[in-house]
């Protein structure tokens, strides 16, 4: 259990590393560029497509925390009656599995537009880089977050306790 | 429109069961554009172009680059938050209105429209101010209902005063300019201050004893206090100065885009911060954690609305809706305030980002098809969402702050809120029958703030 736990605050911590890092490069980015734009009339040409980048990474690498961690927002109205009932575990369980499971054909659609991308060979426009490594990225993201949903609303179901501990 | 209505049904539904609103908007949005697209939910051409409307709207708006203001603005707030300003806000609200009876809570307003200038959220807004406010009131004897009705009101203008999350989502999902968005809030914004300071003097002149005088603060001390807040002030002049183009002359020659503006708020709020020895690494990297988590909640929620947007588009709800209105001959105003009651009724039970979601697909092509300004529009969703905020059962402030209290009932803070959501009620009713003081700013700004 202990290296078990390791890893997964492992695989929980790199994602939101990569995000606190694209985000603060984001900032900079967006500064410096009204900077040299305003003052040196040298604004930084790559800045939009960087933006761009920058904003898919954060955004999807932190797409699997949220998708397990209730970051999603979500209407709560109906909470109290689900306790008494002593029905949340099987309610979050199964909206957990149904999420996750929604997301195959999305998942399988972003997949395709990925490699589409890369068959056509596109690039962006300043620095000429490959447009489906964000796709790529993209399609991780996504996919990441419907296996995280499944794993996490079969476990609240069968075996709370271990995810609870995991989750410690 | 019959299959939108029964989408949106269900839709209803599947939240209320917990389920996370872009999956329930997502999910509902696919299987009604396959359903509008091939006769069937599961007609297979239908299908194909659902989800290859689904994978653009994944991909596209993971990439946009207008949708950098969220995290921006959102990590500006934070910032700033961790600099300390909050507490100096209150504390020069607190030396020159201290002394009047109900002074305390009329800072405490005062404050939370300073904090909104900063941060967009008025959940972050009440909490925050919950922290520095509540120990003060309670230090003076304030009544339990004006100290927290003071917070959980004032809280409510973070979302209206620039810069505001909920108005970049609105421009984002109606395509509408947020720079006009952000200049048509700061008018109505600092009405709500105003009407806020009312309701605290009606509240202390009804029941002397809630709201005591404190202590007069001398000038002196004063413009101590005031010097304190010169970096926030600075800060906001800076953002809504440069969307709004006050900076566009030589040399400095500073016009910002959203994006730019709050690109600049972050930076700035970050050097504050820093240089007030407010962050250290750790602190760093929660604020740019909490802002990478916020951020991606709300372009799931904006990819959710975006598919559930286009399946009402094609089902035709727009324009049956503007037959329905045509064939009944109603007048523009009326059904303007039919949408109106449906949102207090709405805001009852829903929180104001759900309620946004959920509603502006539908309602935002009938008001523009009517002749209403979607610019005036936003504003008045806004405010309308932030009579939401306090009242019952739901108001989401009110448990906000009864979460950072504890030992005050709900059922206290929302008598006490009572005068302020007349005045939030009163507000409304003018914004509505004088569009003037909404439009004013933005059409001053004329290109600009795109």
């Amino acid at each position: 259990m202990p290296t078990l736990k390791k890893v997964y605050r492992v695989l929980v911590a790199v994602p939101v590393w990569l995000a606190c890092a694209a985000l603060f490069l984001l900032m900079l980015l967006t500064f410096s560029d009204v900077i040299l734009r305003s003052s040196f009339d040298a604004p930084i040409e790559a800045a939009t497509e960087l933006t761009r980048i920058l904003v898919a990474v954060m955004v999807f690498a932190v797409m699997p925390h949220i998708s397990v961690k209730g970051g999603h927002i979500a209407v709560d109205l109906t909470d109290g009656f689900f306790e008494t009932l002593g029905l949340t575990r099987l309610r979050d369980g199964l909206i957990l599995i149904l999420s996750g499971g929604m997301l195959f054909w999305p998942v399988a659609q972003v997949w395709t537009l990925a490699e589409r991308t890369r068959g056509y060979g596109d690039v962006t426009e300043y620095l000429g880089m490959p447009q489906y490594l964000t796709m790529w990225f993209i399609a991780s993201g996504v996919t990441l977050a419907a296996i995280a949903m499944l794993i996490s609303g079969l476990l609240t179901l069968i075996a709370p306790n271990f995810l609870k501990e995991l989750q410690v | 429109m019959t299959a939108a209505l029964i989408g949106f049904g269900i839709v209803l539904v599947l939240v209320l069961l917990r389920m996370p609103i872009v999956f329930a908007m997502g999910f509902v949005g696919t299987l009604g554009f396959a359903y509008e697209r091939g006769g069937s939910m599961f007609d297979e051409r239908g299908l194909r172009a659902s989800l290859s409307m689904v994978g653009r709207q994944i991909t596209d708006t993971a990439q946009d680059y207008g949708l950098s203001v969220i995290p921006l603005f959102i990590l500006m707030g934070l910032f700033v938050n961790k600099g300390g300003m909050a507490r100096e806000l209150y504390a020069v609200s607190n030396a020159f209105l201290g002394h009047m009876r109900g002074g305390l809570a009329m800072a405490t307003v005062m404050a939370c429209g300073g904090f909104s200038a900063i941060c967009g959220s008025s959940l972050a807004t009440a909490a925050t101010m919950s922290k520095v406010a509540m120990p003060e009131m309670r230090r003076f004897n304030y009544s339990d209902g004006l100290a927290t009705a003071s917070i959980a009101a004032g809280g409510t203008l973070g979302i209206l005063i620039p810069p505001s999350v909920i108005l970049v989502i609105y421009g984002i999902l109606t395509e509408t300019s947020i720079g006009k968005l952000f200049m048509a809030g700061i008018i109505p914004g600092l009405m709500g201050i105003v009407f806020y300071l009312g309701a605290v003097r009606y509240t202390v002149w009804r029941q002397p004893d809630a709201g005591p005088a404190g202590v007069r603060t001398a000038w002196p001390e004063r413009l101590v206090a005031l010097k304190s807040v010169w970096a926030v002030l600075l800060l906001f002049f800076l953002v809504i100065g440069g969307l709004y183009g006050i900076f566009d002359f030589a040399p400095l020659n500073l016009t910002f885009s959203p994006t730019e503006a709050a690109g600049m708020g972050a930076m700035g709020a970050f050097i504050i911060a820093l240089a007030r020895g407010g962050l250290n690494f750790k602190g760093m990297f929660e604020v740019l954690a909490e802002t990478a988590v916020t951020s991606a909640s709300l372009f799931a929620v904006l990819i959710g609305a975006q598919i559930f947007s286009n399946f009402v588009n094609v089902a035709g709800m727009p324009e049956a809706l503007i037959s329905l209105v045509t064939a009944y001959d109603v007048s523009p105003m009326m059904v303007m305030l039919m949408i109106l009651l449906v949102y207090v009724v709405l805001g009852c039970v829903f929180e104001s980002m759900s309620m946004l979601l959920l509603t502006v697909p539908i309602f935002f092509p009938l008001v523009t098809s009517l002749g209403f300004d979607p610019i005036w529009f936003g504003i008045v969703v806004v405010v309308v969402v932030e009579i939401s905020l306090i009242t019952p059962p739901v108001g989401l402030n009110v448990f906000i702050l009864k979460g950072v209290v504890g030992d005050v009932s709900t059922g206290t803070i929302f008598k006490g809120v009572t005068p302020f959501w007349i005045a939030d009620i009163l507000r409304l009713v003018l914004i509505v029958l004088l569009p003037a003081i909404v439009l004013f700013l933005p059409n001053q700004m004329g290109g600009l703030g795109h």
